[in-house]
């Protein structure tokens, strides 16, 4: 009997200690975020969804600001998923590079933004939570991790470029030998 | 020839039961599972007679799409379509979930599903065409339809310019509390779940004594990023970020207790990730109204540039790491 008796506290035990983190998360995390989100989504509502097309038309020019700015703007403004229909304003063979772009920064702008790809924060809130547990403020973190998201982006939409305009290269050659 | 089918839903699956026939140039099934066609798919075709496509390996233009098969965990392929009012087959049963939540209903949408799910159905049966439904909803649309407002005086427009801001604001506030409520709590109530388990039952040492020797040295993550990154895997790790997610939850736990240093944060959750989207590429490119062609070469590019980045992204990150904590 005692045996049973201990085995169904260590069961329940499993789920107090769960309550007890869903606590901590519920409010530790969510007012802030909540209002957080509230603000963020009535700026962009407030701006409008034209200005932000007509600003990421003119982004497309250069290299920079195709795989930073653009990015970020979608991201930001439209949030995942619907960011990649930023793509239509993009050439052909830039399109994936874009997307590997915009896909790739829609965790680390979780940090700063997290109405950006709210059902997928915990990339970021997983790890976070840890660093909290140290006594450590989340500031620095989150700055730098948005940083580096915008460098690797940068970095991934060139690659993707080159790795794209190569393949397309290769299936002409390939067709016209056909 | 063409045939009806009556698609319901599964166990525990949502919306339907879609009664659905292909019309001439309007007949491809768009498999855009993981891993090949998904069996689903394939039967669906064999039944009505339509095409079967591999989403992943060719685009299709959208309104040649009858049915897209899709194998959402409810984040964001389940809803791309419904908002394109293309039904939706969705083999996970997921019910009304992500930011486009709004567009999955009962007559688009239906989940769950498996193969005894799908009959014929008797052709004397009276299917709704899409015709009768777009009527209805712009019977919706003109009742909701709002008649041109007068300009009036300034008081009456001053109030009007500030009803409208408030009414932003508004709005604002019932989308982020949906969100929360759709999106933020379930995994809340997950990885709670998950954490209150490993920190309890021991297991956490099992997963301390495995991740830890990884996960706290820059070889380790970077061997991490290279496995997530393998274009053979990276489409499977992808869907809904939960592998992602539950990695960055476990590593969480093993900062907090310090069996991995916390330098090693920002590394970590590039190291995690290199497969960030690799599932979606065929459906984000068709987002950004990309060609088929562009979509078949987009998408091995991509996951063979993950290869790449993917461990660099953990080198600059490491770099950046330095004098943080």
């Amino acid at each position: 009997m005692e045996f049973l008796a201990r085995a169904a506290e260590w069961f329940i035990g499993l789920f107090q200690a769960g309550g007890e983190n869903f606590m901590g998360l519920v409010t530790g995390i969510l007012p802030t975020l909540i209002v957080l989100i509230t603000f963020v989504n009535s700026i962009i509502k407030l701006v409008g969804e034209e200005k932000v097309q007509r600003i990421a038309q003119k982004a497309t020019k250069n290299i920079f600001s195709r795989y930073v700015i653009l990015p970020l703007l979608s991201v930001f403004f439209l949030t995942n998923p619907m960011c990649y229909t930023f793509g239509k304003f993009v050439d052909e063979k830039y399109k994936p590079a874009f997307y590997d772009a915009a896909v790739s920064f829609v965790h680390p702008i979780t940090g700063l933004f997290p109405h950006a790809n709210a059902s997928e924060l915990f990339v970021y809130y997983g790890i976070a939570e840890g660093i909290k547990q140290q006594g450590l403020s989340l500031g620095p973190i989150a700055v730098r991790y948005f940083i580096v998201g915008l460098i690797v982006i940068f970095i991934r939409g060139i690659c993707t470029e080159i790795i794209t305009a190569k393949m397309m290269e290769k299936k002409a050659v390939s067709e016209e030998g056909v | 020839m063409y045939r009806a089918v009556k698609i319901t839903k599964g166990s525990g699956g949502f919306g339907g039961p879609l009664i659905v026939k292909p019309e001439e140039g309007k007949d491809i099934i768009l498999s855009v599972t993981g891993g090949g066609i998904s069996p689903i798919a394939q039967k669906l075709a064999d039944m009505t007679g339509g095409k079967v496509v591999d989403g992943f390996k060719t685009s299709v233009p959208d309104e040649q799409v009858l049915i897209a098969v899709v194998d959402c965990g409810g984040t964001a392929r389940c809803g791309v379509y419904p908002k394109k009012r293309i039904y939706t087959v969705n083999l996970t049963p997921v019910g009304q979930s992500g930011p486009l939540a709004k567009y999955i209903t009962e007559d688009i949408y239906v989940s769950g599903v498996t193969e005894k799910d799908i009959e014929y159905v008797d052709e004397n049966e009276i299917i709704p065409t899409k015709e009768e439904v777009r009527e209805k909803i712009d019977e919706i649309k003109k009742a909701t339809a709002q008649k041109n407002q007068e300009k009036g005086n300034i008081l009456t427009r001053i109030g009007k310019g500030a009803s409208k801001v408030v009414g932003i604001f508004f709005s604002a506030g019932r989308e982020s509390i949906d969100s929360v409520l759709k999106n933020v709590l379930p995994f809340m109530a997950f990885v709670s779940m998950l954490i209150g388990i490993i920190l309890r039952s021991g297991i956490g040492d099992i997963i301390a004594n495995t991740i830890a020797p990884f996960s706290g040295t820059l070889p380790g993550l970077l061997v991490i990023s290279i496995i997530c990154a393998l274009p053979v895997l990276s489409p499977l790790l992808g869907p809904g970020a939960v592998i992602a997610q539950v990695v960055g939850v476990l590593v969480g736990v093993e900062i907090g207790k310090g069996n991995i240093p916390v330098q090693y944060a920002l590394p970590a959750l590039f190291a995690i990730n290199p497969q960030v989207g690799a599932d979606f590429i065929p459906v984000g490119l068709s987002l950004g109204e990309a060609e088929p062609e562009t979509v078949e070469i987009g998408v091995p590019a991509i996951l063979f540039s993950r290869l790449i980045t993917g461990p660099l992204a953990v080198i600059i990150a490491f770099i950046f790491s330095i004098g943080l904590y």
